[in-house]
């Protein structure tokens, strides 16, 4: 009997440390990133031989960084939107009617980009945005971006459709109301909190993708993770812990928005 | 209908685009709705598919990046004749795909044994392990991966650490080497891993455990052949999730390790080299030998889950 519970015991222990570590091992090049951007030299060690906001002071004044940053927000923004819409819409139409042939056709499809390597999507996208001259506009990033936003939008409101009343949509006709009317103002005020963490996370996504922007943009769209990627390649100074550290926060906050939109164990369930 | 009749017919026609819509059936009203996503995913997916396709077939040239109008399988000839010679491709192509075994194996595993932790967890520590899978997931992948060449360079903390404490005598370089790139890697797709398996656990039943225990099952055998088996589509999906990423790996190798993937390859012969059929060529390769190692993992795992199907 006191074997089993020295075992028991045991066990506990062993899988507290397992999880523990595992626990340090996810935030540890996190708090690596925001310790290191108040750095006072220009190498990144960790921890840092001095501290000071000097890196804080030259993002402000470096204009690279902030076009970079104007650029990602432009194409977060604008992937949300054409996400939001298409996912938003896509996911009413699928509900409307379960069992059509294009609907079961449609979920696969929408899915697939994001089991691409962003590598060969990178690639195929390029050769098709110079074939039909959108190379080099926000859109073409817009429309990547999309690629891989929509179809987390459109899972999020399919599970959010699905736990709708429909019979409220049908009162609403049996009471006369257009198919619009009814949409604003009976299924719209229901979902409004999922199609908004829908959104939020379309614009995590682009916020943070890195590879398609790589092959898509060009000096005057370049993104946050692209400059930030090339600017590591060449060294490795504290500038981009700075940057990192603002790229952080802005997640944070979102998480933090999102789970008063919702709560946090729904918003990492919808995220698989 | 003369001309004068044209001008009101604006608004009436989108009264009447707008009573057509409410008069039809609801399956072409949901197709209606359907319609711009349908359209997107053509336009932004199939269709740029179709051009990579049919790049892959075009001859090379030397002043263009491809001829257009030509037909060649010249492109996919050099790839292969390159793979079975045993010369550059082939150790671009073994190291991805070395490098994506290597990385679902150890994410599996991991994300496993946390995704059960998280669901045996409760309250603050629960969303605090919850929120530790999540943040990294919303921070780009550029800043995941270069966090750790301070941690993991020979004169980095890691290092630092091993040398004070005198488990090691002398500083070990984890990058640039293979296990810094699958560290990275692990890194990156880990959190989708878990969230995958967790979202499984979630919807089970712990009582089914406890009856396993009752029973006189220990503690890893109830995991082993109660858990696992449950878990199953959680983890294919997890398998299949890191697979895909790892193989296709950019940034992790780019920055942790001095070999070269496949995505670092077809860059420099898309960006540097402008061989655009080859570089079509070879993305079409990788993408079938992908899809042919996924469906035999598929195959093994949902036979391993089947033998011990207890729902």
């Amino acid at each position: 009997m006191t074997s089993t519970l020295h075992r028991e015991q045991l066990e506990n222990a062993a899988f507290r440390a397992g999880y523990g570590a595992l626990l340090v091992f996810m935030l540890l090049p996190l708090l690596v990133v925001v310790v290191t951007s108040f750095s006072a030299s220009g190498r990144i060690a960790f921890p840092p031989d001095s501290y000071s906001l000097v890196w804080y002071a030259d993002f402000f004044e470096s204009t690279r960084w902030l076009d970079a940053f104007t650029n990602s927000l432009i194409i977060g923004v604008g992937t949300a939107l054409l996400a939001t819409l298409l996912g938003v819409l896509g996911a009413f139409g699928q509900e409307l009617e379960t069992d059509s042939v294009v609907g079961s056709v449609v979920a696969p499809v929408v899915l697939i980009p994001l089991l691409i390597p962003p590598v060969i999507l990178g690639i195929t996208l390029l050769m098709y945005f110079n074939e039909v001259g959108l190379r080099g506009s926000y859109a073409s990033i817009i429309l990547a971006h999309t690629l891989w936003a929509t179809p987390l939008v459109y899972f999020v409101m399919r599970s959010v459709f699905s736990r709708f009343d429909w019979q409220q949509l049908d009162a609403a006709h049996d009471l006369g109301a257009g198919p619009v009317r009814s949409f604003v103002h009976v299924v719209l005020p229901n979902v409004k909190h999922g199609i908004f963490v829908g959104g939020l996370l379309a614009f995590i996504i682009s916020l943070q993708e890195f590879v398609m922007a790589l092959f898509l943009s060009t000096p005057g769209t370049e993104t946050i993770p692209v400059l930030a990627w090339t600017e590591i390649r060449q060294a490795l100074d504290p500038m981009v812990s700075v940057v990192s550290t603002f790229l952080i926060l802005i997640s944070v906050g979102a998480i933090i928005v999102a789970a008063i939109a919702t709560n946090l164990e729904w918003v990492s369930k919808q995220l698989s | 209908m003369s001309e004068t009749t044209s001008l009101p017919q604006i608004p009436t026609s989108l009264a009447s685009l707008r009573e057509s819509f409410a008069g039809q059936s609801s399956s072409t009203r949901a197709l209606l709705l359907m319609a711009p996503l349908i359209a997107f995913e053509l336009l932004v997916f199939v269709i740029p598919f179709l051009i990579l396709l049919r790049i892959s077939f075009a001859e090379p040239s030397s002043d263009l990046i491809y001829e257009p109008g030509s037909w060649s399988v010249e492109a996919y000839a050099a790839v292969v004749d390159n793979i079975l010679a045993f010369e550059l491709l082939w150790s671009v192509v073994s190291y991805s795909f070395l490098l994506g075994v290597a990385v679902t194996a150890v994410t599996v595993v991991l994300a496993l044994f946390y995704a059960y932790a998280i669901w045996r967890a409760t309250g603050l520590v629960k969303t605090l392990l919850l929120f530790s899978v999540v943040l990294p997931l919303l921070t780009t992948l550029v800043i995941r991966t270069y966090a750790f060449t301070p941690l993991l360079s020979p004169s980095g903390t890691v290092n630092d650490i091993l040398l004070s404490t005198g488990l090691l005598s002398e500083s070990v370089q984890f990058v640039p080497s293979m296990a810094g790139a699958v560290i990275g890697q692990v890194y990156i797709v880990l959190p989708y891993a878990v969230l995958a398996i967790y979202s499984v656990l979630a919807t089970m039943d712990w009582h089914v455990v406890e009856a396993a225990r009752d029973l006189g099952a220990s503690r890893p055998r109830s995991v082993a052949e109660v858990v696992v088996p449950q878990a199953m589509p959680g983890i294919i999906v997890a398998a299949v999730i890191s697979f895909a990423w790892s193989v296709g790996a950019y940034a992790a190798p780019g920055l942790l390790s001095e070999n070269i993937t496949f995505a670092l390859h077809v860059e420099e012969l898309l960006l540097g080299d402008l061989r655009y059929p080859t570089a079509a060529a070879l993305s079409v390769i990788m993408l079938l030998l992908m899809l042919v190692s996924v469906s035999i993992m598929f195959a093994v795992l949902n036979r391993f889950g089947g033998d011990f199907d207890l729902a």
